[in-house]
């Protein structure tokens, strides 16, 4: 098997040298300054990971990275940026859909296995036609919502009413008995529910099941925590409350469809493989969440 | 408003205890009260049935009527009652001074004929002259005057103090931009070493292979199989052509990871020129030199935005807190780089005569409108949004400049750019090595 090719975009030379020299061995590494040449050559070569910087003078490494991934949909895509700044991380999940969000100065190691995921995950998608019919479905998607705000529950009425079943959990407990009666579809999530922090039951519902697209509306502006639910829960999309009517659905028009595709092609649920989590009370949490939606299930008879 | 006397207080310290007249007195009687050497002083006397005042019978409207041919026949038996003002100027005791002064002012009548009655709970109590009644209220105003002053001073001291916390807190924001223009640097820096070490690892691989084969040529006892197998790893290793690839770029990844630290002990010692908390302490500084420091800090605001031209000329030393100066400096330069919609030039002159400093930071930005340029150096005043900016960089500029007792103004074209001007004097010092400056010239 030939080696993969690593597309590496920023634009500090020495960067692309150390990175260049990091998987020297083992990737076919092509490196430019330039974003108008990297999209060159995403349209010229099969290229399985790119990997870009945020700020750089001619394009933002989030727009780059919304340009791969029409060019080219089966490149993943990872953002790796010294500049930690909000708008830099919304967009990179809503445009970019990167698969990871990593911070310079890096951990070699660390963004070693990264890369050598993504390629791993790029190399399975280049064999599966992204627009494959979606298979014949059996059970009607279920969308659930974890916000208090009526207006987020209004709206996904009104645009998926009439598709799917909603469920809206007042609290985390609820939230969990619906998932133990049956795997959901989309999750349309505030950050805090009630007091709680849901973060570490969005991180769970992605681990078990990879096919869940995760929606974030949310008034919360936190920087690290989104990149941490970039990594660590694969959310597709961020919306900074308020957000307008029209865009949440077109987005959950869209997350549904991407749901149906994900389905029809498992191949494409390591797309949004998830990191483990790295905060130790919500890897508590996540355990215990387990563990109970296992008795939940096994009591109903899943 | 606490260190007033309190208002009942000042009109008590008015009030002169005259005993009333009863309005059954008869006119006659009147007469010698207005006679008597002790009420001299009064234009009018107060006229009061069971307590509470009914009226005024004034001086010069007794005498109107006495003084008329046979009057005093005519009327000196009669009571007082039929003559007298009964809608007197009446004070309560607990009113302030400034409402009474304000009541009494809006009903006197001029000529002044007539004093103000004042009274507890509606009951007589005695009178006061409506001369010292506005005097009083003047000494109070220029008291209020003297409190504002004191609360304005307070006020502008207070706001003295929130300005340095903003410089503060643009000073935070401007170290978290350093902080994350140093990741670049230490991002490679640190793989560099990571992979660095990886080569060094397998280097001492390499390295025991050698020693082992030299080890068995010169150990007469190996045979030959045994060398040519030792033989075969080492060529094997010599000829990894990645291997050699990599060593041949190690020694690239060393001088870029020297250069990189270099840029960060650069942007470190920047940081903490720039900052240089004793801003209050004074010291000897090349205005040139804040405007590099707070060009170096700015990098981050600018680098992707603005072709900075930079026309500086040689410069006194002079007396100044640099660390302030650098702050106008950044301040400005922000402000140039926040006014380009698209990527613009930022022209930066210095020069100087015998006397002042001059600083002049153009940009070719989108101006300000001529309605509001005279706002600019307002606290708060700012056009941008929320978030954005708090409208006190320039208010902050002005007053550093300010006090090292020099000026700024501003120029501004809209659509085509603005102009900040800056003059710094010369202290005495400064002017000799000015002078000195201009004969090397
Ligand atoms: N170079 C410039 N070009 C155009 N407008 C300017 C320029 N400099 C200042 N202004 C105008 O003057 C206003 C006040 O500037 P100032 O620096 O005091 O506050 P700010 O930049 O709005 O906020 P802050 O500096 O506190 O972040 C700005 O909002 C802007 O409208
Ligand atoms: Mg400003």
């Amino acid at each position: 098997m030939s080696k993969p090719t690593l597309l590496l975009i920023d634009d500090e030379d020495r960067i692309l040298r150390s990175l260049r020299m990091l998987f020297f061995v083992g990737y076919n590494v092509r490196t430019t300054t330039e974003p108008g040449e990297a999209i060159r050559i995403l349209r010229e070569e099969k290229v399985h990971v790119i990997m870009s910087d945020q700020r750089m003078p001619q394009m933002q490494g989030s727009e780059l990275l919304r340009i791969a991934r029409e060019t080219s949909p089966a490149t993943m895509r990872i953002l790796l940026t010294g500049y930690s700044d909000l708008d830099a991380s919304i967009a990179s999940v809503n445009e970019g859909e990167v698969f990871r969000y990593l911070m310079k100065p890096w951990n070699a190691e660390d963004v070693k296995k990264v890369v050598a995921e993504a390629a791993a995950i790029a190399e399975a998608s280049f064999a599966v036609q992204s627009h494959a019919e979606p298979a014949t479905e059996t059970a009607k998607p279920r969308v659930l919502i974890m916000d208090h705000d009526e207006a987020t529950a209004k709206t996904v009425h009104e645009t998926l009413g009439d598709r799917c079943e909603i469920v809206w959990a007042s609290d985390a407990q609820h939230a969990m008995e619906e998932l133990a009666k049956q795997d959901v579809s989309v999750v349309v999530s505030d950050l805090m529910l009630g007091e709680t922090n849901v973060g570490y039951i969005l991180k769970t519902i992605k681990q078990l099941n990879p096919q869940t697209q995760c929606i974030v509306v949310t008034s919360f502006n936190d920087t690290s925590r989104l990149i941490e639910l970039i990594n660590q829960a694969q959310i597709t999309r961020f919306l900074p409350k308020p957000v307008s009517k029209g865009i949440l659905a077109r987005n959950l028009e869209s997350m549904l469809e991407r749901f149906h595709l994900v389905r029809s092609q498992p191949a494409l649920q390591k797309r949004q493989s998830v990191e483990p989590i790295s905060n130790a009370q919500e890897r508590v949490q996540a355990g215990n969440f387990i563990g109970m939606l296992g008795k939940l299930r096994a009591r109903i008879g899943v | 408003m606490n260190n007033l006397n309190p208002p009942g207080e000042s009109i008590f310290s008015l009030v002169i205890p005259i005993e009333a007249l009863s309005p059954d007195v008869p006119l006659e009687e009147v007469a010698e009260q207005f006679a008597d050497p002790r009420n001299a002083r009064l234009l009018s006397l107060p006229v009061v049935e069971n307590g509470r005042p009914i009226g005024v019978i004034s001086r010069y409207q007794f005498m109107n009527i006495y003084l008329k041919l046979y009057a005093r026949e005519l009327y000196g038996k009669r009571p007082l009652r039929g003559f007298i003002n009964n809608t007197p100027l009446l004070v309560e005791l607990g009113q302030p001074l400034a409402e009474a002064a304000q009541h009494v002012a809006a009903n006197m009548q001029f000529p002044l004929t007539e004093d103000f009655i004042v009274t507890r709970h509606g009951r007589y109590l005695g009178i006061g002259f409506v001369m010292d009644l506005l005097k009083a209220m003047e000494v109070q105003m220029r008291a209020n005057t003297a409190e504002l002053e004191q609360a304005y001073s307070q006020l502008k001291s207070s706001q003295l103090a929130l300005v340095q916390s903003e410089k503060m807190a643009s000073l935070g924001q401007m170290v978290a931009g350093v902080a994350h223009e140093i990741n670049t640097p230490l991002g490679y820096v640190q793989n560099n070493v990571a992979i660095g070490q990886e080569l060094f690892a397998q280097m001492q691989g390499v390295l025991g292979t050698y020693e082992t084969l030299i080890d068995q040529l010169l150990d007469g006892n190996t045979n030959e199989e045994q060398l040519a197998a030792q033989m075969q790893i080492a060529a094997a290793m010599r000829n990894d052509a990645s291997m050699q690839e990599m060593r041949g770029e190690m020694n690239g990844l060393m001088a870029d990871s020297l250069y990189g630290i270099e840029q960060i002990s650069g942007l470190v010692h920047d940081l903490k020129n720039f900052s240089r908390m004793d801003a209050a302490a004074n010291d000897l500084a090349n205005p040139n030199d804040c405007i590099e420091s707070a060009l170096n800090i700015g990098r981050n605001v600018l680098k992707d935005k603005v072709e900075v031209v930079k026309d500086l000329a040689q410069l006194p030393e002079i007396m100044c807190a640099p660390s302030q100066l650098n702050q106008v400096f950044l301040n400005l330069f922000t402000n140039a780089a926040q006014a380009m919609e698209t990527p613009g030039k930022l022209l930066i002159k210095s020069w100087h005569d015998s006397d002042n400093i001059y600083i002049g930071v153009s940009d070719n930005g989108k101006g300000i409108p001529p309605d509001i340029i005279s706002r600019i150096f307002d606290p708060f005043f700012t056009t941008k949004p929320v978030g954005e900016g708090t409208g006190l960089g320039l208010a902050i500029s002005h007053q550093i400049i300010q006090q090292h007792g020099g000026s700024i103004r501003v120029e501004s074209r809209p659509g085509e750019g603005t102009s900040f001007h800056i003059s710094l004097p010369l202290s005495g010092d400064a002017k000799s090595n000015a002078s000195a400056l201009a004969a090397l010239a």
